[in-house]
């Protein structure tokens, strides 16, 4: 559904475990085939605890899979080293759901924001002022914040400095882990906003981490649905009212939208997620899930393709083999 | 009920809320919506009489059932506070001692209020974590709150908060910290409470969705001020107030606007 040309970034098979005690293993991400396309959006959605931010991290080399490759325009980025690691960082930024935690407090606007270009050398201490100035502008601050601490704004403002930073570097793909959960809706808004128009202006691939399905359905050109470390569902950002698998939509259903029909008895999964310490074999939802089948305890789903962008793995829609 | 009138709250002397009435009759839900720092959790505080760091009601009066609260003593205040109004808090995880189990504290608390046994608080807390589809109470009673999740946790305080059937219950922002799921879940039954008990509930919440899903009353806050208020229908419908607007438009709706 989108221009293979496009795609900048590709996550193979990658499978995270992280041992645990007693000598058991917990997979936070099982076997995530996901692409990210110049220009759009990924929105990546789950509960708590389901492995989303697991996954991000490795779009910018905080971690790396137990298995698995991460190619980014062809090259694995699990296996660069050093220099060319270094060099490759540059084109991948990451936004923070903690704008506060995530400078340090005792820098000012300034030297945050051209941070990145001076570790690569790409401007001057002279031409600072007037490169911070260019990039607070560009996120529609006025210039003389340039001067101020982190502790002198507020949330939605500071939200704004870790974009201007995210953006310094020209990256092709910026990964956003729930920037936005911490902010007032009505702050919210505008930063949606900001996102989209810097989005179209330039380009970039957006990796965007929400749990709010609401939220995400209104900017992401596609949606990946992940539950206790995988993907069960990958649709179209406009066709997300056509999500089929059960997971998504009860996520659908928990929404609280001032347009519904408030007679309408909210509905929600009422049992707690499954510790991803012991999931069960077949199907991750299947202790959730009310169409639950014999098969789904046995079997895991695949994902299956629906129709183009839209996939899904559930043993309702999969096909026989 | 519950009668707020004209109250002028200050923190050393500067006016934090000012001028806010509001009412609420029994078996109702209202709700106070607003930015950060527009003085809805100071309201419900004052209710409570815990407004932190030397805030004080200056002018105006609080009545609970015909009763000023304002000039409440230390020992009136206990009798109240977790039996007639109780209130919940954004995150229960935080309210509860780490290093204490669940049911320690809820036993203590029981006895604090109710002249009765180690074993009977115990089942009773039991009971309570159980109406509020915890399953497995006694394992929960003897865990500490860090073995639970964010959302069971959450239920935990509203179970305590809901042990001796408030007449008034306050809730802040209790479904912020939670994922949808979870937040559907907490809001169900908070209403199920109402039609049970007939609760009288304040939530304060920035997310308007869950406002206008669960109250009857909305009273949106600004700078401290009322900046509207109305039933529901008025609030949602055919408003006139540019602000209320503005924070209806940012709320994301499914098959809402897109700008990709």
């Amino acid at each position: 559904m989108f221009d293979e040309k496009d795609m900048i970034l590709e996550a193979r098979h990658v499978t995270r475990r992280f041992p645990a005690s007693g000598g058991r293993e917990l997979t936070a991400c099982q076997d995530i085939n996901l692409k990210f396309y110049r220009g759009k959006t990924l929105g990546l959605i789950g509960e708590s605890g389901c492995g989303k931010s697991t996954f991000m991290r490795f779009l910018v080399r905080l971690d790396v899979p137990t298995e698995g490759e991460i190619l980014f325009k062809g090259k694995d980025l699990t296996k660069l080293r050093g220099e060319e690691l270094r060099q490759t960082r540059q084109h991948i930024q990451m936004v923070f759901q903690d704008p506060g935690g995530s400078f340090n407090p005792k820098m000012k606007i300034r030297d945050i924001i051209c941070e990145p270009l001076m570790n690569f050398g790409r401007i001057t201490a002279s031409e600072k002022d007037a490169v911070a100035r260019k990039f607070l502008d560009a996120v529609e601050l006025p210039g003389e914040f340039a001067g101020r601490f982190p502790h002198n704004m507020s949330g939605g403002q500071r939200q704004r400095i870790a974009i201007a930073r995210a953006l310094a570097l020209e990256p092709e793909l910026i990964v956003m882990d729930e920037a936005t959960c911490a902010l007032d809706v009505s702050v919210q808004k505008t930063i949606i906003e900001l996102v989209v128009r810097l989005q179209k202006e330039k380009n970039i691939a957006i990796g965007f981490i929400a749990h709010d399905l609401g939220l995400i359905q209104a900017f992401a050109h596609q949606i990946a649905v992940m539950y206790l470390g995988s993907i069960v569902e990958v649709l179209p950002g406009e066709d997300v009212e056509k999500a089929c698998h059960p997971y998504t939509r009860a996520l659908l259903r928990a929404v609280f939208d001032t347009k519904m029909d408030f007679t309408k008895k909210i509905e929600s999964i009422d049992s707690e997620i499954p510790s991803p310490l012991d999931v069960p074999p077949g199907c991750p939802f299947q202790t959730r899930c009310e169409h639950c089948m014999e098969r789904c305890r046995q079997v895991r789903p695949g994902l299956t393709e629906l129709k183009p962008g839209h996939e899904v793995a559930c043993h309702m829609f999969g096909r026989e083999e | 009920m519950l009668e707020i009138k004209n109250i002028t709250i200050s923190y050393q002397d500067r006016p934090t809320v000012k001028d806010f009435s509001m009412s609420l009759k029994e078996g109702k839900i209202a709700s106070l919506v607003g930015e950060s720092g527009s003085g809805k959790t100071t309201v419900i505080r004052a209710v409570l009489g815990l407004l932190a760091g030397g805030g004080k009601v200056t002018e105006g009066d609080i009545l609970f059932e015909g009763k000023s609260l304002l000039n409440n003593t230390p020992d009136q205040w206990r009798r109240l506070r977790g039996t007639d109004i109780s209130m919940i808090f954004q995150d229960s995880g935080a309210m509860l001692n780490p290093i204490r189990k669940i049911g320690d504290v809820f036993v203590e608390y029981i006895r604090t209020h109710e002249d009765t046994n180690k074993k009977e608080a115990w089942r009773k807390g039991v009971e309570m974590l159980e109406r509020m589809r915890l399953p497995g109470g006694d394992n929960i009673m003897r865990s500490y709150p860090f073995q639970l999740s964010g959302g069971m946790r959450q239920r935990v305080g509203i179970a305590m908060a809901m042990t001796f059937q408030p007449k008034l219950l306050l809730a802040d922002e209790p479904t912020s910290a939670l994922d949808v799921t979870t937040q559907a879940q907490i809001v169900r039954q908070m209403m199920e409470l109402r039609d049970e008990y007939s609760t009288s509930i304040i939530v304060v919440t920035h997310n308007l969705g869950v406002a206008a899903y669960m109250s009857d009353w909305i009273v949106v806050m600004k700078d401290g001020r009322i900046s509207d208020s109305g039933d529901r229908d008025a609030i949602l419908h055919e408003n006139q107030n540019a602000y209320t607007r503005k924070l209806l438009d940012a709320v994301p709706s499914l098959g809402g606007k897109r700008y990709v």
